[in-house]
């Protein structure tokens, strides 16, 4: 069993331990049991959303840092979101995976439903969501161990069957790192390249077969060529995972994503449309006057 | 390759851009035909055709205006896009005239100067077109210069051919007062139809012009 310990950024309780003894019929909950989902008659759900927030709110103590955020992230799909330091996109990114958890201060009003399913309900269990909705970090956070076990870390806290080495090199390809890593799987994670350690996370991520992928300005620390990799990569990964990236490089945004969220000062979220439509012709003059560099 | 689906997006715009030169001197022909037999049905369809045209020079105009909000190009492949978006306005152009030929089909009766070769003419901008977008495809440079240079043969024929109208008209003998409204409009219509065609050859040099910029960054043949 791979030790979690210190290890929280990775979007799973410290506690792996804890993670194993959870009731399986927990997790069940979650992924079948949408009959419980809010009833909002003034809503119907477009078809291929996968994730619903309604008028969700972020406190920290008395400090409001998200305003009433409603939008629907579609299935299979890059969603970015972008925005200057401190408008929130980040934390409504850490509110689907329920990361704000870990944080005391932290106070979340408002529904945010995964398939219909309420994530903040009382019989959501964090960990088993998180196993639903993995994370991808800015600076990439490989375990100190081998690359072969931080790709298996994820299938050995939910105490999976089944053939490790078939999912950890499925994992790898479809993180684009196999061709790689092939004949180095027993070496540390930590002597790859900054962008190898980045896609060995991805690969990670995606072992427990997640339906979401969240990730928190992912190439920000890589080089431009391990930036294109990692950019092809999250085209790639939409075709089976929904994908949902926070960015402060615009026209990384612009590049990648299907739908574009334009969050400003104050937890707001101005403008939410297709890509092309926020970087071609925003309805918002706030959105042109930041994505044109007016401010922000 | 690195931005796998960008590359895939610019070859697409290439590939459409070719099949939209495609439908263009298909309608050229079209026209071209339907002015030699007086085929009324044919002139109908290639001047309704041209919606299909316009759509596809709107489309195109739009990827390339999503590849430069959207995706950054620079150096070739910012020249690439630079280029289509002309390329696309002059292709759209041909089109236009192309129905030109359509409507002076329907309105002409009957074949008044024939001596004027109006069908050579039409060849040899339909090969210039074929030439431009042959280069287009294949990125030849050399190949645009002589699209250039075969637009001084095509601007010679047609000045020929304004020539021989006028000394034809001049010299003809026998005129009544009835006639020459209706000659009027025969010689302005084939004197039209030779500056369309002239036309087609400057949008084809245009094409090669642009085409050069593309691939060498030079403008020698923009003008």
């Amino acid at each position: 069993m791979t030790d979690g310990h210190g290890q929280a950024d990775d979007g799973i309780e410290p506690d792996g331990g804890e993670a194993t003894t959870e009731d399986p019929s927990t997790e069940m909950a979650i992924q079948t049991d949408v009959s419980e989902s809010v009833n909002d008659s003034d809503y119907t759900r477009e078809a291929g959303t996968l994730v619903e927030a309604r008028d969700v709110s972020v406190y920290y103590n008395d400090d409001r840092a998200l305003n009433d955020i409603t939008m629907d992230i579609p299935e299979n799909r890059v969603t970015a979101m972008i925005g200057p330091s401190g408008c929130g996109k980040s934390t409504f990114l850490r509110c689907i995976n329920r990361m704000n958890d870990m944080i005391d201060a932290a106070r979340v009003e408002g529904d945010l439903l995964l398939r219909g399913k309420n994530v903040y309900d009382d019989d959501v269990d964090p960990v088993a969501l998180r196993r639903r909705v993995g994370m991808v970090f800015q600076k990439p956070n490989p375990f100190p161990k081998s690359i072969y076990d931080n790709v298996a870390y994820g299938l050995e806290i939910q105490g999976a069957d089944g053939d490790y080495d078939e999912i950890v090199e499925e994992s790898l390809k479809r993180a684009a790192l196999w061709d790689e890593v092939k004949d180095q799987l027993d070496e540390s994670g930590l002597d790859l390249s900054g962008g190898q350690q980045q896609r060995l996370c991805i690969a990670r991520a995606i072992a427990p077969d997640p339906e979401v992928i969240l990730m928190d300005e992912p190439a920000s620390a890589l080089d431009p060529v391990a930036t294109s990799k990692i950019e092809d990569l999250i085209d790639d990964l939409a075709e089976e995972y929904t994908v949902v990236i926070v960015t402060h490089n615009m026209q990384q945004a612009a590049r990648i994503s299907d739908k574009t969220a334009v969050f400003l000062t104050g937890g707001e979220l101005v403008e939410f449309d297709d890509t092309d439509k926020i970087f071609e012709n925003p309805d918002s003059e706030r959105v042109e006057d930041y994505i044109t560099g007016k401010f922000g | 390759m690195p931005r796998k689906q960008y590359q895939e997006r610019l070859e697409e715009l290439r590939e459409d851009v070719l099949y939209m030169s495609e439908i263009v001197a298909e309608r050229l022909r079209m026209g071209m035909d339907a002015l030699d037999v007086k085929d009324e049905e044919l002139a109908r369809r290639v001047i309704e055709e041209d919606a299909e045209v316009n759509q596809l020079y709107l489309e195109l105009e739009q990827d390339c205006v999503d590849l430069l909000a959207l995706q950054q190009p620079v150096a070739g492949d910012l020249r690439f896009i630079a280029a289509t978006f002309k390329i696309i306005t002059d292709l759209e152009r041909i089109g236009d005239l192309a129905t030109n030929l359509g409507e002076y089909s329907l309105q002409a009766e009957r074949d008044v100067f024939p001596d004027v070769d109006a069908q050579r003419i039409g060849e040899a901008t339909l090969e210039m077109l074929d030439d431009a977008m042959t280069a287009y495809a294949e990125e030849d440079a050399d190949a645009c210069y002589g699209v250039a240079e075969a637009d001084d043969d095509v601007d010679q024929l047609c000045e020929d051919a304004s020539a021989a109208v006028m000394r034809e008209l001049l010299e003809r003998e026998g005129v009544t007062e009835e006639d020459v409204d209706d000659m009027m409009a025969d010689v302005s219509r084939l004197l039209l139809t030779i500056r369309d065609l002239e036309r087609v050859g400057d949008h084809a040099v245009n094409i090669a012009a642009r085409t050069l910029y593309m691939v060498e960054n030079d403008d020698e043949l923009i003008y």
